[in-house]
Formats: structure tokens, C-alpha cells, sequence
């Protein structure tokens, strides 16, 4: 607690300037020159008699007669004396006293700077508590200031360290900075009852606690002499006290801010005068410290908004659009009082700078309450937006249960759904609506087993290619008309140009948040340390991680002993081996499997002739998900031969070898259905095309869920029953992704063919998060091993845009450039390429002189090899030259890394040398031991710890306590 | 809307607004969160700005903290004087922080100041240590615990003086873009 009250008493400070105390200040550093006969000597021989003397008593609660007098102050603000008797607490230097006895150097200045200007408050009659107050010497009252705050019987009372600002709404011209405060302000102070009724403590003749100002007041000198480089700021405020309040105030915590830095700075060590005293400044030892723990690490309170940073920062705010604005406030590491005092304070010189041009007020002021509007309805809409946002609140409990990991593949799950989402609005509003218009009455009899199909009744709707007219759609006459084959190719063509720039633009966001600097990776130990997974909130999820990551270091310890030894060329040659092997097992595994695929698929057709029921067409989807299913278990099993080091390495070379499985399966199909099927002369193959992907698709659902409910519910049941051992399984995020990538493959290819398949994978995934959700909460536990999950993210959509989307456009480039279309169905019925009905478009829009642009458009952008030629040159150019950049940019990098080591030896030297002199000046000058013993504790502490910033230590609070 | 009248102001809960990365619902939420950790001590209308602290002790039994190994290092770091007794401002401090909007730099401080257990501005090897310990419950040994920090030093250390200093630690956070998500 006393921290705390300390610091609110230091974060008072910059209020005195408020009302006014800038002036004081000034006063009190002018006066030194105003009256340079002031006798210092004679003053400091004053001082120890003062503190046997009643005022000194009464100095110790200086805060009391400060609250009862404010109020009479609201006259007398023009004084400039008066408050300065009372302002002068929060100064830093003013805790001196004591030590003036001692005559340092500072001590003439500071002394001479109390008589004439405390002569002033005597002499005001109204006072209440005059006698107490002012009879006091200033800075004997100021130098008791923090340590009133630690009298017990103030301790007790939260009010305390505000009593200051309860006079506060009485001085206008203190608004400015007033305002930062008075979150403390209180309507009603109780605290300053007690205040009132305390002169019996502060009459007391005899405090004990006044001795105790000797004791850490002991020598400020340094910060003295330094102070006095404040006396040309302060003596602007002399020209003009009330006007320039504002700016004064910035000076003033400004000024303090550099005393407790160059306090903290090795300057203190080497100044002769102070035995390394500088530091022992309680006020700032105390002050400083409880701001570090929130604040930046050298200035505290609201000091810093008017520190230099503080007001670079205001006027850095000023100019921005107050989105931007907002969004900086947020992102101060700050406490969210200093936030709010920085947005009034860049509010208000915000709102002074229109002020200029009086013609524009009404103006900006309606501009400015339109903004405010327009801020409330987005924040409101942003709040409606992220109620609907889906899943969140699931989300959240799977960081919780089981990390980010876990969830990579989840959120991966809901991107895609969005995606799909995107696609199907597209592909409904301008394909399956207007085709709906003009339906025709389906006659095929409907029984069910359509759905596991996807043929019979399905066939003759809006799902499949077949059914689309090739006809001008027109309703009404001399409506609007609407042609359909054109809509069909342009939609699909814009949907997936639109996947594959949003497509490109994430995967390059990703890999620029992702990838910065990825060539200083090292062994990763302060990753594993640093990695703590602030969102995982579940007690057993944390006991699990906290387990797993002492194994995970201790793993990491391990390879770093080891590493020196070399492996013998035996075992290298056998981790060869195994490897090599594993390759080309895993290889020959997917070979067989496409050759598998490939012939089954080719004698489909004979097969299906053979068998006419309906079912017989789901054996060549049902063999390719026994294949997805079983051989992806079969590589993970490889990682007990191969004993990869590293985890990653072996999470990638599993995704390798499952992608390459899995494309080449589905190139396989693509093949079969391009150079077969579509060659064949069936009648609407394309048609057949979209039921084989909608087949596949489903029955790929069908087994993710029977794997998730069966398999992995069957594999808990073994874990926990029967081979304990085995335990829990992890939940295999590379296997899962890769599943949801192989069905978004299909689901592109299969757009074309199957318009509607965007809908049904956006059904089939949304049932999937909810069956990954429960299958995960019910079997499994969290991964041991700590993951790259955001590297894995972009490693997937890495993936996804690859070799699958990549594969999708060649697939349907093919379709559509090469393949004829069938001749009875379908929008593109009779023509000989698909291509064809845009090469026709233009044809009819050339003889239209209006739409002749289109024209030229097409011809010398899109359908000219001049113009990609040219192009592709230009990128790779531009290409060339970022390589370049990004070349030059290492050297630079390596260059400042080695740079910083430098400076870092650099400090270290200096330090070393700080040290020495430290110590060689207290062997010269022994005597000053005594004066040390004053503060001993600052003094050793100081000694003993070689970084040159404060540490807190609650120590010093005991001898004033 | 007449609810949220009685407890803050229409400005306060501007302010709020614009000083966290929260909606005012969620401001309200993590109010009302705030009232029912200590219900005879938070007042139900903060118009006035009253002076309220709910004590760490309290603070501590959250979900969201409750089995964090850095609880109180993180009720320390957001209240006002260090000692884990927050007010309501340090309260949505510290989900403000903590939420996923918050970028990564504002976190990456907030980080270091959490790991900094002494206060002094930067992590030490003392520092480190306390660190280990409490991610593993005290599971490796001193000699494994040393060695740790050792290496931790090692990496990230990047003007070798010995310890991390937020430039260090910040410039580690960039390059693994899996802290504290």
C-alpha cells in the first residue's frame, strides 16, 4: 500500500503547476537570483533548530494545511507566493532540507530559494491554518510531504494523497491538467474531515517523525544542480502565470522526469560531491518504482504524457483520423488512466486547433458530431458483427482445453467455410437463381438413396451441369435478358479468380507475419520458455502442458549434450538407410495406390454395365477414402523406423508424402475424367462428372465421420482400457488439414460441373466442426510436443493454393479450352469448345460500336500472348529486383546485429569503469561514510547492484515508518 | 441501454471504449464479471469514479487465471501499485491485453513485464529461473534449470550483457509468431 500511495503522491506532482505552482517554482529558483543576499549559511545554521522547533512538527502534515487552505486560495491565485508554500511539496528537491545542514553545494540554493518566498503566505490574514502553515520554512514541509503520506494514521484513508485536488474546481485557470485527475476526485472528500480535525496532530510540539527527514534527506545534491537547469522554463511562467499554465505544466513533470533519469544514470556515480547519494532521493526511489510495473520503465504516473515522449506522442496523435487515433490510445502498453488522460488531452488540442477560423466552427462542429455518430453506429455494428461471428465461444474453449495448436486447425476449418460460403452466394445469385426461373418440372422419381449417389432425381435439378439451359433467359417482353451460358462461364470464372487472390493475399500475410527473419532460427529453448500458452485455461490442460513442456526441455537439453557427439558413420549410414526406405516405400505405396485407382476407374463403366443397381457407382469413392483413410496411418507408422530429431521435420515429411498421395490421386481421377469420360461420347458427361466428385465428397464425409466416432472413439476405448500404455491419442492436426484440403480440391473442381457443391461441402463442414469438436473434448488430450502453429497455418494454405488450387485452374483451363462440350446438355450444348461462348460474346459485341472497349480489351489484354509476354517479364523483373532488396536487407541486418553486440560491450565496459571509480572515490574519501550512514541502505544497495536503474526496495520505507 | 446508464456515464463508457480493444457489451460483461467477484465491495453505479479495489485474492480464483502458472505475476503487473489488488481500470486492462484483438507488441510488453519478475527492467537469469520453475512445477532440476537459462541467454541475448532486455525479448517474440497468440 504504500507503494501505492507513494506513487499517487508523485503522479500529484504535475497538479501543482495546475493551480498555478509553476509561478512558485519559478519563484522559488528566481528568487535565488532575485535576492542573491539571501544568506544561505545563515539559513542552513536555522534549519536543525527548526526541526527541534514546533513548526517542524507541523511540517510533517503538510498536506493538512494545503487542504484547508485551497479553498481560500481561489482569491489570493493571483498570489504567487501563497501556493507556493504549498505547491513545493511535490518538488523533488525540496526534500532537502535537512542536509542543508550539511552545506552541500545545492544547499545555498535551496535555502535561499525558502526565506523571501514563505515570507508571503504569513502575511495572509484569511488563513485558517496560516499560523501553522506558513510559519513553516517551505521545504521543511515539502520534504515531509512523502513521508506524510506513510504516517500510519493517513495510511488508512484512501482520500489521502487527492486531499490536494479537492481544491482543485476553484482554480479555472487549472482545468487543463486538472482534468487528467479527477478520476480521484471525489464529490465528497470524507478524508478532509480528518484533515480538519488534525491540527491537534500537526500542534503536537514534539513529532517524532520529524527527525526521520534527516535520515533519507541525506544529500541531493545532484539533483539539486540539476534542477536548477529548470529555472529558464520556469521563468516563462513568471511572464505570463496564468496564460501559459498549460505549457508550464509540461515543463515542470518534465523536468523531474529528467532528475529521476540522470539520478538513475551513471552521472550520479562520478560526482564528487555526492558519495553515489544521488540515488537515495526516497521520493523517487519510491515513486519511480511502482510505475515500473505498469509504466515505461523510467517514467511513471500521468508524468509521462508530458514528459518529451508523452508530448511527442500527443502531437504525433493530434493529426491522426481519430480511427487511427483510437487504435494507437489502445495500443499504449498503458494503464488505462494515463490512456484516458492522453485521448482527453489529444481531444481537447484537437479540439482547439479549428478554434482558428470561426467561419468553419458551426461547420466542423456538425462535421465532428456526424464523425461521432458515425464512430457509435460502427462500433455498434462491430459489436453486432462479432455476436454473429460463428463459433467463437467453441473456439475459445478449445485454446482453452487443448492450445493453439488445436485450434490452427479449427480456425483453418471455419476459413474454409467461409470460403465456401462466398462461393455459393456467388454461384446462387447468378446461376442457380435465374435458372430457377425458368425450371422445368423434374419427373424422376425421388428414393433416397440419391443422396449417397448424387444421381436418379438429383441429375434433372439445379446441382448438376446437365440441367442448365443454353438459352437467352427472358421474362416478360422487353425485359432485361439474361444469357445463361455467358452467366455460367463468367461466374465460375470470377469465383475462382476471387479465391485465388483472396488465396494469395492471405498466404502472403501469412508469410510475412510469419516468416520475419526465419534464417536466425535457432535451437529454440527460449522459444519453448517464452512459448506459454496464455490461452489455455483448463486446469488439466495446464498440469498436462506444464508436463509436457518440462519433458519437451528436458528433450532439448538432452539433443544439446549429445550434440557434440558425433554420430559414428554406421548410424549415419543406417538413419540413411531407414530414411531412404521410407521413401521409397511411401512413394511406392502412392504409386500403387493412383495405379490402383486409375485401372478401377477405367473399367468403372464396364463394371457398372455389369451391375445396374443404383448403388454400384459408389465403389470407385469407396475405395479411394479406404485409401485416404489407411494409407496416411501407414506413413505416421514410418516415424518409428526413420527417428527424425526434430518434430517439425517429421511433421513436414508427413505432409509431403500425405499431399503427394492425395494430389496424385486426384490427378489420376482428373485424367480419367478428362481423357475418359469426357471423350467417351456419353451423353452429358459433365453430368457424370459433377455425381463422381459429389460421390467422392460424400463418401469422403461419411468416413471422416465414421472415423471420428468409430475409430477414434475406439482407439480411447483401447488407450484407456486395454493397453494403457498407449494412453491418449493426439489429435493429428497435419492429417485432419490435409482432409479438409483434399475435399476443398474436389469441391473447386467440381464447381464447375456441380454448382451447387460449394453448398453441400459448407453443410458437410459445418457438421464437421461440430463432430472434430466433440470427437476432440471426448478422446483425445493435448499435443505433447510444442507446435509451430502459425508457421503450420501458412504451411497449409501454403499447400492449399499449391499444388491444389494451382491443379484445380489447370484441370479446368483443360476443360475448358480443350474439351467438347456434350451436345444435348447443358448451357454450352452444340458448341465445340467451352471457350467458344466468349469467343462469340466478342464477335457480337464488335459490331457494337458502344461496347467496342470490351473489345479491344479482350483482344490486346486478355486473348493477346504479347501482352503476358510482356507481362510475365515485367514480374519477373520486379521479382529479381525484391530478391535483390531482400539480399541486400541480411547484409544489413547481419550488419546491425553485429552493431548491437558492440554496444552491448560497449555498456558493459562502461559499467565496469562506473564500478571502479565508484569504489576508488569511497576509498578517497572515507569520511563521507558518516554521511552515508544517514542512508545506508540506498548506499549499499546501489553498490552492490551494477545495473544503474532503481530497483524497488520496500526497505526504504522503514526508516520513516 | 438504460441498464448500462446507471453504472458509467456515457462518456465513461466512450472512454473505455476507445482505451480498450472491447465493444461496450463485452465493457458491460466484463463488468458485471468484475461486480460479481466481490458483489459487497463493488458498487453498482461508477459515475462517480469510486475507489474499489477487489483484492488479488479474489482476482486470483478467475477461470481465466485460476490455473495460470503466471497468475499472480499477471495480477501484479496490471494493478496499479504491484501488489495483484485491482481496480476496475486495471481489470480491463488486463482483459484488454489479454484478448485476441491486442496486437502482438502491446502483448509482447505486457509479456516481458510478466516474466520480469523483479521488477527491474529486465530478465535476468533470476528472472529466468523463476520462469522455468513455475512452467514446470519445479519437475527439472537446479543443474537443468541453470542450463536452461544458460541457453536462453544464449539465443536471445542479443547484445550480450547478460540479460534480456525488451528489445531482446521483442525482437525474439517477432521471429516465432507463435507467442501469445
Amino acid at each position: 500500500m504504500c507503494a501505492y500511495y507513494r506513487n499517487n503522491a508523485y503522479e500529484e506532482d504535475p497538479d501543482y503547476p495546475d493551480y498555478s505552482g509553476a509561478q512558485n517554482h519559478t519563484r522559488g529558483y528566481v528568487k535565488t537570483r532575485d535576492y542573491p543576499d539571501s544568506p544561505g549559511p545563515l539559513n542552513n545554521s536555522n534549519y536543525p533548530s527548526t526541526r527541534s522547533n514546533p513548526y517542524s512538527v507541523g511540517s510533517r502534515s503538510s498536506d493538512y494545511p494545503q487542504s484547508l487552505a485551497e479553498p481560500d486560495y481561489i482569491g489570493s491565485q493571483s498570489n504567487p507566493f501563497h501556493p507556493g508554500s504549498s505547491r513545493e511539496p511535490g518538488y523533488p528537491a525540496s526534500q532537502q532540507n535537512p542536509d542543508f545542514a550539511d552545506s552541500r553545494g545545492g544547499g545555498h540554493y535551496a535555502s535561499s530559494r525558502t526565506n523571501p518566498d514563505y515570507l508571503g503566505p504569513f502575511g495572509e490574514p484569511d488563513y485558517p491554518g496560516a499560523q501553522g502553515n506558513s510559519n513553516h520554512p517551505g521545504p521543511r514541509s515539502h520534504s515531509n510531504y512523502p513521508g506524510s503520506r506513510r504516517n500510519p494514521e493517513h495510511a488508512g484513508s484512501r482520500i489521502n494523497p487527492y486531499i490536494d485536488t479537492l481544491g482543485e474546481p476553484d482554480y479555472p485557470g487549472a482545468e487543463n491538467h486538472f482534468k487528467s485527475l479527477n478520476f480521484f476526485e471525489e464529490p465528497d472528500y470524507p478524508g478532509a474531515e480528518d484533515y480538519q480535525n488534525s491540527p491537534d496532530i500537526w500542534g503536537a510540539p514534539d513529532y517524532p517523525g520529524a527527525e526521520n527527514d534527516r535520515d533519507y534527506g541525506s544529500s541531493e545534491n545532484p539533483v539539486l544542480s540539476r534542477t536548477s537547469s529548470i529555472q529558464p522554463s520556469f521563468h516563462r511562467g513568471d511572464d505570463d502565470p496564468l496564460g501559459i499554465l498549460g505549457r508550464e505544466d509540461g515543463d515542470y513533470p518534465e523536468s523531474i522526469e529528467m532528475n529521476s533519469m540522470e539520478m538513475a544514470n551513471p552521472y550520479g556515480h562520478p560526482v564528487p560531491g555526492a558519495p553515489g547519494n544521488g540515488y537515495v532521493n526516497p521520493a523517487y526511489v519510491g515513486d519511480d518504482s511502482p510505475g515500473q510495473a505498469y509504466g515505461d520503465p523510467l517514467l511513471s504516473g500521468c508524468d509521462w504524457l508530458k514528459s518529451p515522449q508523452g508530448q511527442k506522442l500527443i502531437a504525433s496523435l493530434i493529426p491522426m483520423t481519430s480511427r487511427d487515433r483510437i487504435k494507437a490510445i489502445r495500443n499504449q502498453p498503458r494503464t488505462m488512466e494515463e490512456k484516458r488522460n492522453l485521448r482527453k488531452m489529444v481531444d481537447r488540442e484537437k479540439s482547439k486547433q479549428p478554434r482558428g477560423v470561426l467561419d468553419f466552427h458551426c461547420c466542423a462542429q456538425g462535421l465532428s458530431s456526424i464523425a461521432l455518430a458515425y464512430r457509435r453506429a460502427k462500433s455498434s455494428l462491430s459489436e453486432l458483427l462479432s455476436s454473429i461471428s460463428l463459433w467463437q465461444k467453441t473456439l475459445k474453449v478449445i485454446g482453452g482445453k487443448f492450445g493453439t495448436s488445436v485450434l490452427s486447425y479449427f480456425n483453418f476449418l471455419r476459413w474454409l467455410l467461409k470460403f465456401n460460403i462466398f462461393s455459393f452466394v456467388v454461384t446462387f445469385s447468378f446461376i442457380i437463381i435465374p435458372q430457377l426461373t425458368v425450371a422445368e418440372k423434374n419427373n424422376l422419381q425421388f428414393t433416397g438413396l440419391e443422396f449417397l449417389t448424387g444421381a436418379g432425381y438429383f441429375s434433372d435439378t439445379v446441382m448438376y451441369y446437365g440441367f442448365y439451359t443454353n438459352s437467352t433467359i427472358r421474362h416478360g417482353n422487353g425485359g432485361a435478358s439474361y444469357d445463361m451460358q455467358l452467366a455460367y462461364i463468367f461466374t465460375v470464372g470470377v469465383c475462382l479468380v476471387i479465391c485465388f487472390f483472396s488465396l494469395l493475399f492471405s498466404m502472403a500475410r501469412y508469410f510475412r507475419n510469419n516468416f520475419i527473419n526465419p534464417h536466425i532460427y535457432s535451437r529454440g529453448i527460449a522459444k519453448l520458455i517464452f512459448c506459454w500458452d496464455f490461452t489455455v485455461t483448463h486446469q488439466s490442460a495446464v498440469k498436462l502442458k506444464q508436463k509436457n513442456l518440462s519433458t519437451e526441455i528436458r528433450e532439448n537439453l538432452s539433443e544439446i549434450r549429445q550434440e557434440n557427439i558425433k554420430l559414428t558413420l554406421n548410424q549415419q549410414l543406417a538413419r540413411f538407410c531407414a530414411h531412404l526406405a521410407a521413401w521409397v516405400v511411401s512413394t511406392g505405396v502412392a504409386v500403387a495406390c493412383c495405379v490402383a485407382v486409375y485401372y478401377l476407374a477405367e473399367n468403372n463403366s464396364k463394371f457398372l454395365e455389369n451391375h445396374r443397381e443404383p448403388g454400384a457407382v459408389l465403389l470407385l469413392p469407396f475405395v479411394v477414402s479406404c485409401i485416404n483413410l489407411a494409407v496416411p496411418r501407414l506413413y505416421s507408422m514410418f516415424r518409428l523406423v526413420e527417428r527424425y530429431e526434430m518434430p517439425r521435420h517429421e511433421v513436414y515429411i508427413l505432409l509431403i508424402r500425405n499431399i503427394f498421395l492425395k494430389i496424385s490421386i486426384i490427378g489420376i481421377l482428373c485424367y480419367y475424367w478428362l481423357n475418359i469420360v469426357a471423350l467417351a461420347g456419353e451423353e452429358c458427361w459433365e453430368t457424370l462428372i459433377g455425381q463422381e466428385i459429389y460421390r467422392l465428397l460424400l463418401m469422403d464425409f461419411v468416413f471422416s465421420l465414421a472415423d471420428s466416432f468409430l475409430g477414434e472413439f475406439l482407439r480411447r476405448i483401447i488407450g484407456m482400457r486395454l493397453i494403457t500404455s498407449l494412453g491418449l491419442q493426439e489429435f493429428d492436426i497435419a492429417r485432419n488439414v490435409l482432409e479438409l484440403i483434399y475435399a476443398q480440391t474436389l469441391v473447386w473442381i467440381g464447381t464447375f460441373f456441380c454448382p451447387l457443391l460449394p453448398l453441400i461441402q459448407m453443410i458437410t463442414l459445418f457438421i464437421m466442426f461440430y463432430v472434430k469438436n466433440i470427437s476432440l473434448m471426448m478422446n483425445f488430450q493435448p499435443p505433447s510436443k510444442a507446435w509451430r502453429a502459425a508457421q503450420m497455418v501458412t504451411f497449409f494454405i501454403l499447400l492449399l493454393f499449391f499444388p491444389s488450387f494451382t491443379g484445380v485452374l489447370c484441370t479446368l483451363a483443360i476443360t475448358i479450352w480443350r474439351l467438347k462440350p456434350s451436345a444435348d446438355c447443358g448451357p454450352f450444348r452444340g458448341l465445340p469448345v467451352f471457350i467458344q461462348s466468349i469467343y462469340s460474346w466478342i464477335d457480337t459485341l464488335s459490331k457494337r460500336p458502344s461496347y467496342l472497349w470490351v473489345v479491344w480489351i479482350y483482344r490486346n489484354l486478355i486473348g493477346s500472348v504479347h501482352f503476358f509476354f510482356i507481362l510475365t517479364l515485367i514480374v519477373l523483373i520486379i521479382t529479381y529486383l525484391y530478391w535483390q532488396i531482400t539480399e541486400g536487407r541480411k547484409i544489413m541486418i547481419r550488419l546491425l546485429h553485429e552493431q548491437i553486440i558492440n554496444e552491448g560491450k560497449d555498456k558493459m565496459f562502461l559499467i565496469e569503469k562506473l564500478i571502479k571509480l565508484q569504489d576508488m572515490e569511497k576509498r578517497a574519501n572515507p569520511e563521507r561514510r558518516d554521511v552515508e550512514q544517514l542512508g545506508p541502505l540506498h548506499v549499499r544497495e546501489h553498490d552492490a547492484a551494477p545495473d544503474l536503474r532503481f530497483r524497488r526496495s520496500v526497505q526504504e520505507d522503514n526508516p520513516k515508518v | 441501454m438504460g441498464n448500462k446508464h446507471t453504472v458509467f456515464t456515457h462518456e465513461q463508457l466512450e472512454a473505455y471504449q476507445d482505451c480498450t480493444f472491447f465493444t461496450r457489451k463485452e465493457i458491460m460483461r466484463l463488468y458485471y464479471r468484475y461486480q460479481d467477484l466481490a458483489p459487497q465491495l463493488v458498487p453498482l453505479d461508477y459515475t462517480s469514479c469510486p475507489d474499489v479495489k477487489v483484492p488479488y485474492e479474489l482476482i486470483g480464483t478467475m477461470p481465466e487465471l485460476k490455473d495460470n502458472p503466471f497468475r499472480q505475476r499477471i495480477a501484479q503487473v496490471f494493478s496499479e501499485d504491484g501488489d495483484g489488488h485491482m481496480t476496475l481500470d486495471n481489470f480491463l486492462d488486463m482483459f484488454s491485453v489479454m484478448s485476441e484483438m491486442a496486437p502482438r507488441d502491446l502483448k509482447a510488453y505486457y509479456a516481458f513485464k510478466i516474466y520480469d519478475f523483479n521488477n527491474d527492467d529486465y530478465i535476468c537469469a533470476w528472472d529466468l529461473e523463476q520462469t522455468v520453475t513455475k512452467l514446470t512445477r519445479g519437475e527439472l532440476n537446479a543443474e537443468e534449470v541453470s542450463l536452461v537459462c544458460e541457453k536462453v541467454l544464449d539465443e536471445a541475448d542479443g547484445d550480450h550483457d547478460g540479460r534480456l532486455s525488451l528489445e531482446d525479448f521483442q525482437n525474439m517474440i517477432l521471429r516465432a509468431p507463435d507467442f501469445l497468440r
